[in-house]
């Protein structure tokens, strides 16, 4: 007898999906939690051009303490599938476990929501005029997507992109790839007409200081690598800019890995879903990862997605090279601006 | 989900064992530096490529005209030639024509693996010789091919030295020429004492009918010609219009599975003949007095239907993306069933299996694309990969 989907599609990837859909955000959070770091910013709530801040770093506190509760459970021969398929199982007689795994103790401070913080300040000092929809900011519902979900993520697209239009979105400015790569390149297919234009925060941070000759210089001298996200380097073509961008800094030096640059970058084993499904294959592509880069020897490591900062924190862990920095490009700029 | 429970150990096995990731490591080390020196040299490889992508495009969309053209053709070359709709056809067309209680000697053929061919010829009680030493060395440990073009790539030379040691009965030492030494000797009998020898195919265009088969051994020239018999199995998405699109297919195909030139390229177009003595034309001069071709359809014409993933038949098997691959450095064939990776997910669910049996593959993909990057076809393996998901999600099983 063939089987039901449900039996086919891995259970972290179907948990994920439900709380898309439940919670318009991937991790099941409680959406109050999405603002909070712009608290206080003041930052317009309508505006033509929007900073969409994406689940990732708003998040990132949250799927931490998941994945980490999920491969302790791994380690301890509980597998993930088991553990996500029984967090589903709770979620449909209406326990949300996903609730529980983000009520456990939030990992230390939440140093992954500074980024965002940079972010809008980068933007903000290089003059951008943009708003930040706070807790309407919608989910960009990719993940859907890339589980096949494909009748669930139009309907999500249309829903959001109706949300957007309503809010007066005209333009947007990502800062995680894969939301940048969805709202830009995946939404056209399902929303007849869309004409949101959408570019990412390093296209635009680039435009800027390539005309405007801007100064940028670290506090002190650094040698970096830089990690290319796969989205951002082979969804979106975005390879030269956060080069550029870090090429201008003043005290920087960028060195990069031998073969493993560019379109030619090694994933960091996060995102997609991968690692709800394969933790622990997860963890050992991060370390490899890690691994590659550290072959510069740097003294930072910098990438400019959620999902990678995450995996090569983890990564460079394994490596027991936990003091290294891993930084976001958008933090990196914001130092440089501060002098 | 015991199916998924089950693969997900296998794969976690090979992940956890660092010989599979330092045998990879150094492998992909040295296939990213010929392959760049490769096309260093001959860089109109790349131009080619995306020539050679037209010519598939083309033959993949009427493969079974091409068929027939090159049954024709080889029939008038005093070949016999088959069509096989699917891999129990095959398998029956070749068990007939070997018989049992047979000597074979084989050249590594993927599409023989697909179908199983000398595990079937094994149990009808011939015995089989795999003689590509990695085939060779696999088929002794009673293994599986761990990649398409380096099949025992997660073996090292000290587990080889062991083997050897078994089966000859005398202490080799974990030396690579002394082992490479070794089999050669063991096998060299067997090339001249085999019944039937048996190979695939890297492309054949059906113009001429000429089988090309790419090789550094020379393990593939001594199977087609040292027995009496040679018997080819060929994917039907291997056949291109004339034989100047195949030299094209074939020179981007070797490029990229990072060779400047292959030692050896054969081609077989028909038996072995001479009219030296009176002008009459007899058949098995030196080579095969018999050459048998099977053209293996199995799933391959639905595939070429659907938009998407027919783009899996324009694959070359140069390998190169296996080496691009983050999971398969670490798990190497695990990663996959018949065919690996990301490319592979797609044989399994079309071709060697079903949606059902390839689904704990395919959510193995990262999606992350580089294999894209790498392939001389620009396969879009992730959009594939996304577009089983669809179908699974959509209960198409």
């Amino acid at each position: 007898m063939p089987k039901e989907r449900d039996d086919l599609i891995p259970k972290g990837m179907l948990l994920i999906a439900d709380n898309i859909s439940s919670r318009d955000n991937i991790f099941g959070a409680s959406p109050g939690a999405k603002a909070e770091w712009a608290k206080g910013l003041n930052l317009p709530r309508r505006n033509k051009t929007i900073f969409f801040a994406g689940c990732g770093y708003q998040y990132l506190r949250h799927a931490k303490t998941m994945l980490d509760a999920l491969s302790k459970f791994e380690r301890h021969g509980l597998d993930a599938e088991k553990t996500t398929g029984i967090a589903r199982a709770f979620k449909k007689v209406g326990v949300d476990l996903t609730a529980v795994y983000s009520k456990l103790p939030l990992g230390g401070d939440d140093h992954y929501s500074e980024t965002l913080n940079c972010a809008v300040n980068v933007l903000t000092k290089l003059g951008v005029d943009f708003g930040y929809l706070y807790e309407e900011e919608p989910c960009c519902g990719a993940p859907l997507y890339f589980f096949g979900l494909e009748a669930e993520f139009a309907k999500h697209c249309q829903k959001t992109y109706g949300k957007l239009k309503s809010l007066g979105v005209e333009e947007i400015i990502g800062l995680v790839p894969s939301c940048t790569n969805a709202l830009r390149n995946l939404f056209p297919n399902y929303v007849a007409g869309f004409d949101i234009e959408v570019k990412h925060f390093c296209q635009v941070v680039w435009e800027i200081i390539k005309e405007g000759n801007i100064p940028l210089e670290m506090p002190q001298k650094v040698e970096v690598t830089y990690h290319d996200p796969c989205q951002l380097a082979r969804y979106l073509g975005v390879i030269d800019e956060p080069r550029q961008v870090l090429n201008s800094i003043k005290g920087l030096e960028l060195k990069e890995p031998e073969w493993t640059t560019g379109e030619w970058a090694t994933c960091c084993g996060g995102g997609g879903g991968f690692e709800m499904v394969f933790p622990e294959l997860s963890h050992i592509l991060a370390v490899n990862r890690a691994r590659e880069l550290m072959e510069t020897n740097p003294s930072m490591i910098i990438t400019h997605c959620p999902a990678c900062v995450m995996q090569l924190e983890e990564g460079l862990k394994g490596l027991r090279r936990n003091h290294l920095e891993v930084l976001d490009l958008a933090q990196v700029v914001d130092r440089a601006l501060r002098r | 989900m015991s199916q998924f429970k089950a693969y997900k150990t296998q794969l976690m096995e090979a992940a956890r064992n660092d010989r599979i990731s330092t045998a990879l490591s150094r492998a992909i080390k040295s296939y990213r530096a010929n392959t760049n020196d490769a096309l260093k040299k001959f860089p109109h490889t790349i131009e080619l490529a995306e020539e050679v992508r037209k010519i598939k495009e083309d033959s993949i969309s009427r493969m079974k005209e091409l068929a027939e053209q090159a049954c024709e053709t080889i029939e008038g070359n005093k070949g016999h030639a088959y069509i096989a709709d699917t891999a129990e056809e095959a398998l029956k067309i070749i068990s007939e024509l070997v018989g049992k209680d047979k000597l074979i000697v084989k050249g590594k053929s993927m599409t023989g693996e697909e179908i199983g061919l000398r595990e079937h010829l094994e149990e009808l009680g011939n015995e089989v010789y795999e003689t590509d030493l990695g085939e060779f060395i696999i088929q002794q440990l009673k293994s599986k091919p761990m990649h398409i073009l380096s099949p025992a790539i997660h073996v090292p030379k000290e587990d080889v030295a062991t083997l050897l040691t078994n089966i000859t009965g005398k202490k080799v030492a974990p030396v690579i020429a002394e082992e490479v030494a070794t089999v050669r000797k063991l096998l060299r009998e067997k090339f001249f004492q085999a019944d039937v020898g048996l190979s695939g195919a890297n492309v054949v265009p059906a113009d001429t009918g000429a089988l090309f088969l790419i090789e550094n051994e020379g393990n593939i020239r001594l199977s087609t010609s040292a027995p009496p018999v040679h018997i080819a199995l060929v994917g039907m998405e291997k056949l291109v219009p004339t034989l100047h699109d195949a030299w094209k297919v074939a020179e981007v195909t070797w490029r990229y599975a990072n060779y400047n030139i292959p030692a050896y390229v054969s081609l077989v177009s028909g038996p072995s003949k001479t009219g030296d003595i009176e002008k009459v034309t007899t058949y098995g001069a030196h080579g095969p007095r018999e050459l048998h071709v099977v053209f293996l359809d199995s799933g391959r014409t639905k595939l070429a239907k659907h938009p998407l993933l027919r783009q899996a038949l324009y694959c070359l098997r140069c390998g190169g993306c296996l080496y691009e691959c983050p999971i398969f450095a670490v798990t190497a064939g695990y990663f996959g069933d018949k065919y690996f990776a990301g490319i592979g997910a797609v044989w399994t669910a079309q071709v060697t299996g079903s949606l059902e049996t390839a689904a704990p593959i395919i959510y193995t993909c990262l999606t992350c694309g580089r294999c894209k990057v790498r392939c001389p076809m620009k396969l879009e393996v992730p959009e594939m990969c996304v577009e089983l998901r669809k179908m699974i999600a959509q209960n198409q099983t």
